[in-house]
């Protein structure tokens, strides 16, 4: 049960057919076949973490049995009544059928065997409504600066026009109530890890979400890990994942958010515990010192321009409110060199042989409007990057700016980012 | 403005009259007759029947175009056809323009039409705001669209325009100003003619035609209009709200304001939902006269029938956060709802089973209208069905906002509503224009329309199961959506097709009219009071006003069964059938101020949007035509107690119309005055 393919058996008694029409049903299992790709990273029907099976399994496999026997049961009697009673022509009044007005019994008969199914249905969903929304994260050691922290598994999870921000708490943590006494996305705690686009998580741990959005209604979706969560506008809800292997696992925000919401992705990227640790002690810290001296003209373009949205650790202050944006917000980019993917999840920031993907990071800052629809008119709150009429001498400086922040994720990483 | 008649004035003979002076009127009071002038005066259900079926046919192929370029644009990734923009733009217009301007109005043609005919009626019990109701409904139709053009563009916000992304921050242009507008216009029409028609088939039954022996179609539309008049005030209020903080600077929804988002998600679905069964209940009416008329067999479990679509109706109104099970609104309230939306599958598949039920035993021929009355229950079916899959809360949360649900409120929108109101189409054409469409073209209408439906909306299914977000302009390479986008594509243009053929069939059934027998009154051997009667249908509908005996009225009148249970033929058509030839029938007289009052509303809304002089000038227009009609009387003194015919040209006799008293109208009609 990899793919949501139709059944691939069908039992067809090629008897009872004609041959044109058994053709016809084999060229369709062909095409079903061949149009089944093998290749959809966000499958529903491939779980691959324990929330993701456990509702497949109890939530989505036994209503859809339900349902498909129920259709076959329809679809069955249908063919049958029409190929048992049809006619070609009225011939005359002698032809009237019987005249059943109806026959309670039955009509009472199919009733209750539609409540019995629904109420079987009903089982189905109060069986599986916990394995979404029960939560039990256990507590994990986490070494922030030289200090052990015991840390419940929690990112704070914020949607924007058009990407995502995940934010750590290690340090001061927060959990559900303290946000929603909160009540404002716009002023979030400071967290000891700001990231976006990319979500990191230890595996075999289950993660609490909590999801928020600063301007409108997103969707938190990673189809292997779990079902999706609406990001509210200044509502705190809580969901979960967990991935029970190391791996990348892909998203697309799946409510309609404005211009660009088809190009609003995410990924989970599940590392173990200890890579996980690792990652968080790269992370922590501020942004590298640029040596070389294109890096540093870059430093010099970025603190000229992109600060009046963007926020690097030890570049700019990390409590950043932007007033050019309609949510407050744009990417930190603290770490960005660490991140597979940029631009909200769409562009990845690596070539398949692991150098950098120059030719788009230079094509994005050239003109990123061309490239992900935004809305930038002069004088109005902005949604989406700008076009900032950068040279190309700054758009390099930039590049070897940007390429030098954080380590490379691995290549396994790098790897899997790549979709084809 | 002067806007009162005193005294009638003295009428010269002939045409002349047709358009008698009034000294203080700005229009002459219209008379009934055949002109074009008469289609914007008419009070006439069956005209204003054919009015809406017309203009929903216009924009079934607007709403059309808009779902070719959606698929076109979706054909291949990276898809460049339109705009993000413009998609979206797009894609919430062929949402709202098949839903409000297309399906609404069709089942409106239907209901205007035939619930008068089924239940013995010689019009509705509101003529003149029968003609309001279409009035204002086009009204809105034009205000809608027209932001294409004035507006910088359609709604770019999705038919639900949810909050927050439908505040002036996100949607600055005025697309969103014309949706929040033009859906309060529409919503007046249909609430309007939800009030007509309630009346009507509460107050307007022929005699012994109780609620229990109602025809099955009428039966639910009465229904229909039960949930319009419930779950249009819902909508509008979320929309009055909506209006208020895009055009004045309100703050209903400003979540930074302390508003809830969800405040719009719950009132928009408590309509929203509702609305699906607006949409349905009519084609399962249709379904209900089709399948028993072409399997020669009453209809299996009337009762059943009946009750089902009033549980329906009910339970409709306890299901719409199930439209919200990702919303964050919490686990109770999400397990309260997933429940709920289960059990209101159980009175729709009873329907299911009394149709198959009613097939069984029977001598189906399948003419087109059964064929695709039979299509519409087996598309429902399997639309239904996924609904069950979804119904289940925690399964929805990797369903919802997905290409899944895509597929699976087509199959019930289209396969359900569209191929099941297409079934009527066929059904009632021979009654409503005096001749057959072309069965032929019929067939390749049926079958063209069958493959690219499901070719279009099946592969749907797999594309949300792998994940392919619903609202999306395009998508990625790679995640293996390419197949099945390409064959929807394919699937989309095979409907345009078959929209064609049938346009081309209304062409051609026309032309070769003449050349073929008539249908008579009852071509199909029909059940219900409507085939007792001439086709077309005379202006005063029946000639006498029937007495009715039990369900099925016509066909008893026809048909009995002997001792042994045979059925014996009482009577032959020609024998029971009306003639159409009865004088002296009073019927309601024309007006122009419906219209009047119409095109004062998109005023109102334009000068909303642009400037409120405008808006002034619109509200003294509505006002003013509201004072005028008043004023006017119900009944036309100078008219004459006379119906015209469409086969010869009206030439009133001076003492037809001299002295006689409008008192003396036939007492059977007075309940069609206001």
């Amino acid at each position: 049960m990899s793919r949501p393919c139709l059944p691939k058996a069908t039992d067809v008694r090629t008897s009872t057919l004609n041959r044109g029409l058994a053709w016809v049903l084999v060229l369709l299992g062909a095409v079903v076949v061949t149009g089944c790709a093998t290749d959809a990273e966000l499958d529903t029907f491939a779980p691959q973490g324990p929330i993701a099976r456990e509702l497949h399994s109890r939530g989505v496999l036994p209503v859809f049995w339900i349902a498909a026997v129920v259709m076959v049961g329809i679809t069955v009697a249908m063919v049958w009544l029409i190929w048992r009673y049809r006619v070609k022509s009225y011939r005359g009044d002698d032809e009237w059928p019987a005249q059943t007005h109806g026959h309670v019994p039955l009509e009472v008969g199919w009733t209750v065997g539609f409540l019995v199914t629904m109420a079987a249905v009903a089982a189905i969903m109060l069986w599986s409504l916990p394995t979404v929304d029960a939560t039990e994260v256990n507590k994990m050691s986490v070494d922030i600066e030289d200090r052990s922290v015991e840390w419940e598994p929690t990112v704070v999870v914020v949607g924007n026009q058009w990407w995502w921000e995940f934010r750590y708490y290690f340090t001061d943590q927060v959990d559900l109530a303290d946000l929603r006494a909160h009540g404002d996305a716009k002023t979030l705690p400071p967290a000891d890890i700001v990231t976006s686009g990319q979500m990191m998580v230890p595996t075999g741990e289950e993660v609490e979400l909590i999801v928020t959005s600063r301007d409108v209604i997103h969707s938190f979706w990673i189809p292997a890990l779990n079902g999706k969560r609406d990001a509210v506008p200044n509502r705190f809800s809580p969901w979960k994942v967990e991935a029970s292997d190391p791996g990348f696992y892909f998203g697309q925000c799946t409510e309609f958010c404005g211009l660009s919401h088809s190009r609003m992705r995410m990924q989970v990227v599940a590392l173990t515990p200890a890579g996980f640790q690792s990652w968080v002690d790269a992370t922590t810290q501020d942004a590298v010192e640029p040596t070389d001296p294109a890096a540093l003209a870059g430093l010099e373009v970025f603190s000229g321009i992109c600060t009046s949205c963007h926020v690097i650790e030890g570049v700019n202050d990390d409590v950043f409110e932007s007033a050019d944006q309609a949510s407050g917000a744009a990417p930190n980019l603290t770490h960005f060199a660490n991140r597979s993917t940029f631009a909200g999840g769409i562009f990845n920031t690596y070539n398949a042989d692991g150098s950098l993907n120059r030719v788009q990071l230079e094509a994005w800052l050239r003109n990123p409007g061309d490239l992900k629809a935004n809305y930038t008119v002069p004088g109005e709150q902005y949604r989406g990057m700008p076009d900032l009429d950068l040279s190309e001498q700054q758009i390099d400086d930039l590049v070897a700016y940007l390429a030098g922040l954080g380590e490379r994720p691995a290549d396994w990483i790098i790897e899997a980012t790549q979709v084809e | 403005m002067a806007i009162t008649e005193k005294t009638p004035l003295e009428l010269g003979p002939g045409d002349s009259a047709r358009y008698a002076e009034r000294p203080l009127g700005i229009f002459t009071r219209p008379q009934a007759g055949r002109g074009w002038r008469d289609w914007l005066s008419t009070v006439d259900h069956k005209r204003i029947g054919i009015l809406y079926g017309a203009s929903a046919m216009f924009f079934f192929l607007v709403g059309g175009v808009e779902a070719l370029l959606i698929r076109l644009q979706l054909a291949a990734p990276e898809g460049s056809v339109l705009s993000a923009d413009v998609y979206n733009q797009v894609y919430t217009m062929h949402g709202v323009t098949m839903v409000f301007l297309f399906i609404m109005p069709l089942a409106a043609a239907f209901a205007n039409y035939f619930i008068p005919l089924q239940i013995g009626a010689r019009d509705v019990a509101f003529p003149r705001l029968n003609a309001l109701s279409y009035w204002i409904w086009l009204s809105g139709a034009i205000f809608l669209n027209t932001s294409w053009i004035v507006g910088g563009g359609g709604a770019d916000c999705g038919w639900f325009c949810y909050s927050t992304n439908s505040g002036v921050a996100f949607s600055p242009s005025h697309g969103v100003d014309f949706y929040a507008i033009g859906l309060q216009i529409l919503g007046i029409a249909s609430l309007v003619s939800s009030v007509n028609l309630i009346v009507t088939c509460l107050n307007m039954r022929a005699p012994g035609m109780t609620l229990m022996r109602m025809p099955v179609l009428t039966w639910m539309l009465l229904i229909t209009q039960f949930l319009l008049l419930f779950a249009l005030p819902v909508i509008t209020v979320a929309l009055f709200l909506l209006m208020f903080d895009r055009l004045f600077d309100a703050q209903f929804f400003n979540p930074d304001a302390g508003a809830d988002p969800l405040l719009w998600q719950h009132l928009f679905w408590i309509f929203g939902h509702p609305e699906v069964y607006i949409i349905i209940l009519p084609a399962f009416g249709v379904v209900s006269e089709v399948i028993p008329t072409f399997s020669r067999k009453p209809l299996f479990g009337y009762e059943f029938m009946v009750f089902s679509g009033i549980a329906i109706g009910f339970m409709g109104w306890g299901v719409w956060a199930h439209h919200m099970f990702v919303s964050g609104m919490g686990p109770i309230s999400v397990a309260a709802f997933s429940l709920s939306t289960m059990f209101i599958a159980v009175p729709t598949g009873v329907k299911v089973l009394n149709w198959l039920a009613t097939m069984w035993g029977g001598k189906l021929k399948f003419t087109v209208a059964m064929k695709f009355a039979v299509a519409t229950v087996a598309m429902f079916t399997i639309g239904g069905l996924s609904g069950v899959t979804h119904s289940v809360a925690p399964a929805d949360t990797q369903q919802t906002d997905t290409y899944y649900i895509v597929a699976h409120f087509h199959y019930v929108i289209f396969g359900g509503g569209v191929l099941g109101l297409f079934a009527g189409l066929y059904f009632w054409w021979p009654k409503v224009w005096g001749h057959f469409l072309n069965e032929r073209l019929g067939n390749w209408n049926f079958w063209i329309m069958l493959v690219g439906f499901n070719l279009t909306f099946g592969p749907m299914h797999i594309l949300g199961l792998q994940g392919m977000s619903r609202r999306i302009d395009t998508y990625a390479r790679g995640y293996g959506f390419e197949f099945w986008n390409m064959a929807a594509t394919v699937g989309s243009f095979l409907i345009a097709l078959s929209v064609l053929i049938f346009m081309w069939n209304v062409v051609k059934s026309k032309r070769d009219a003449p050349h073929l027998p008539p249908p008579g009154p009852d071509p199909w051997d029909g059940r219900t009071l409507e085939w007792s009667i001439p086709s077309p249908v005379p202006v005063h509908n029946f000639d006498t006003v029937p007495q009715v005996h039990g369900r099925d009225e016509w066909w008893h009148t026809k048909y009995a069964e002997n001792d042994e249970g045979k059925v014996v033929r009482v009577a032959t058509v020609e024998e029971a059938a009306q003639t159409g030839e009865a004088t002296d029938v009073h019927l309601p007289s024309p007006s122009f101020w419906p219209l009047a009052v119409a095109v004062g509303l998109p005023l109102i809304g334009y000068g909303l949007i642009f400037n409120l002089w405008l808006a002034l000038i619109g509200a003294l227009l509505t006002i003013a035509s509201l004072y005028s009609w008043a004023l006017e009387p119900v009944d036309d003194p100078d008219a004459a107690h006379d119906h015209y015919d469409d086969d010869h040209n009206d030439d009133h006799d001076d003492e037809d119309h001299g002295g006689e008293d409008p008192d003396e109208a036939d007492a059977s009609a007075d309940g069609a005055d206001q």
